[in-house]
């Protein structure tokens, strides 16, 4: 084919021109902050009240950077009841220089004391100061934004769903050491 | 002066002189000038490998004799810590060895553990899951369209197929929290549904890259010095192919018309119409361009699963699962078609909770072998063209 020498790159050229006219898309960053999806997977935030102590998010944690240290408490015995022991967390820490930002230990919690942030900010100079302590941790709590609705022909979240449902009646709850019914939760031990 | 050139135009025939400066001089037997291969290091930390593959040649002058891809220096043992790592925290370590096709490699692996407990994923979360595999390959593609180009020496086009990247990831980030590592695969489903509002601002996120597409086509498709660099340059066969088992865009470059999404059908895609893209040349250019077409392809479908996702009717994202997730005992292969090419994960399982063995066979790995049939006779300047065109991820190669 018969082309005329340069098409190619005059063309190029003119994609650059007509770019150079339009308004650039720079975003000022440290001056204008981006705005981040609710999802968005930024920092680990923890609600200290929430936490029992159960050790499920440090044992599920793929490269193992959350550290859990507590004791055992007894509050002593309420009137007509029975001395009754709770765990007090003493230590909570995640080693954000391991985590590897998958979300694991916030799906694992089964008591809400963990949630996303989409804060990026905490860059340090030194890497042992990205070992954030629960103290630390608290203070992300304030950033977590309610999770985002979800789309049309989406199954309501299951919070929502677990309040509007019947309670269960006494004849469905399983006495102990029955079987399950659901053969889905044969590995619950 | 004068004297001298009209005793030089006198001579009538022509006189060979043999010349040896140096150290090569001594080693001249007769006429011929004695060379030496030279072994050349590219890499492990050269910037036409971006990462840590590492090529040794010999150099018969500027030609290359010989070419042998040295890998393993990013060798992180992934197959090893799956055998140690519960089905959800596989997840997190397989979107990692392709750092550029995250969902893709998510899938293999809940596919294979599905498969292996017969679990029916939910209709809503096939069609999701083929529109972010659509979408991971458009951003996987983008980042090769730009990348390949300012390795040749265009460094405009890469800001284009950045801005294109960008505006994807925002969805992207928006569904699953995360602009690279999804994390959103789980057996069974997604991780979460979908949020309100999402479907239509991914279709206008596909329209927008489309509409913008063309720019980066003006800028370096039709580009003289592009081709000139590009054009017949690294031609790869279908017999070399075939017998070290390259696949992907680079395969398909060279006609071999093989792609699992038409080929092997797994997610939705056996209700979609997928158009595999070839080429014959078997070039760099026909990589590259296999690839700008793909992207087009991809946003078809990837136009097609948002149709269809609006008019599901509603149901879950995901299946509920136990607390502890046991394969039962067997072995499975699941194959995908990622996006540098096939991905395939072998899990064996003794009905633990960890896989017995999980393979991993990842595209780059069989993709970068051939470049040891690629590189001889080419020369040391197009080697960049060429490595360049292999589209490979040294995490993918090393694992």
């Amino acid at each position: 084919m018969a082309r005329i020498p340069g098409t190619g790159l005059a063309k190029g050229l003119a994609v650059t021109l007509r770019h150079m006219l339009r308004r650039s898309v720079t975003q000022q960053y440290p001056e204008v902050q981006p705005e981040l999806p609710p999802r968005s997977r930024g920092v680990i935030a923890l609600v200290e009240e929430n936490c029992t102590s159960c050790m499920l998010c440090a044992r599920e944690c793929p490269d193992w950077c959350i550290y859990i240290d507590s004791h055992k408490e007894t509050i002593p015995a309420p009137e007509g009841g029975r001395p009754r022991q709770r765990n007090v967390l003493d230590r909570f820490a995640i080693d954000f220089s391991l985590c590897m930002y998958c979300g694991i230990c916030i799906e694992a919690c089964p008591f809400d004391a963990l949630f996303w942030a989409p804060d990026f900010e905490y860059a340090e100079h030194d890497i042992r100061d990205l070992l954030h302590e629960k103290d630390r941790l608290a203070t992300w709590a304030t950033k977590v934004p309610p999770p985002p609705a979800h789309e049309l022909g989406a199954e309501p979240p299951k919070e929502l769903a677990a309040e509007s449902a019947p309670r269960p009646s006494a004849r469905s709850i399983r006495p102990p050491g029955a079987l399950p019914k659901r053969p889905e939760s044969e590995g619950d031990a | 002066m004068i004297d001298r050139a009209w005793e030089h135009e006198s001579v009538s025939e022509p006189k060979e002189i043999v010349v040896g400066v140096g150290a090569g001089a001594s080693a001249v037997p007769g006429k011929e000038l004695a060379t030496e291969d030279m072994v050349l290091n590219i890499g492990p930390q050269h910037p036409s490998t971006h990462g840590v593959l590492r090529l040794r040649l010999a150099l018969d002058g500027e030609r290359i004799a010989t070419a042998e891809p040295i890998i393993g220096y990013m060798h992180r043992g992934a197959e090893k810590l799956f055998e140690v790592r519960d089905y959800r925290q596989i997840i997190v370590l397989a979107n990692r060895h392709d750092w550029l096709s995250a969902f893709a490699n998510e899938l293999g692996v809940v596919i294979a553990v599905e498969r292996m407990l017969g679990m029916e994923v939910p209709v809503r979360a096939v069609w999701a899951r083929t529109l972010l595999a659509e979408l991971n390959r458009v951003l996987n593609h983008l980042m090769f369209l730009g990348s390949y180009p300012l390795e040749l020496g265009a460094i405009t086009p890469v800001f284009y197929a950045f801005r294109e990247r960008e505006t994807i990831q925002a969805v992207m980030e928006e569904i699953s929290g995360g602009r690279m590592h999804y994390m959103f695969n789980r057996v069974g489903g997604l991780k979460e549904d979908l949020p309100l509002g999402w479907l239509e601002r991914t279709g206008r996120a596909v329209a927008d890259v489309r509409r913008r597409l063309p720019d980066i086509e003006n800028l370096i498709m039709g580009n003289e010095i592009f081709l000139a660099r590009t054009t017949g340059v690294g031609v790869l066969d279908r017999e070399t192919i075939l017998q070290y088992g390259v696949s992907g865009p680079i395969a398909r470059a060279s006609g071999v018309d093989l792609d699992l999404r038409r080929d092997e059908p797994y997610l939705a895609y056996g209700e979609l119409p997928v158009k595999v893209v070839t080429r014959s040349a078997g070039d760099c250019h026909a990589r590259f361009e296999v690839l700008h077409d793909q992207l087009k392809v991809s946003l078809d479908l990837a136009d097609a699963c948002l149709e269809r996702l609006r008019q599901l009717p509603p149901g879950p994202i995901n299946q509920r699962l136990p607390k502890i997730l046991k394969a039962p005992e067997g072995h499975t292969y699941a194959w995908t078609e990622s996006p540098l090419g096939l991905n395939g994960y072998y899990l064996v399982s003794r009905g633990e909770k960890t896989p017995w063995r999980l393979k991993l066979r990842s595209a780059s790995f069989n993709n970068v072998q051939v470049l040891r049939e690629m590189l001889p006779g080419n020369l040391l300047a197009d080697m960049v063209a060429i490595l360049g065109s292999m589209f490979f991820v040294v995490g993918d190669i090393d694992k």
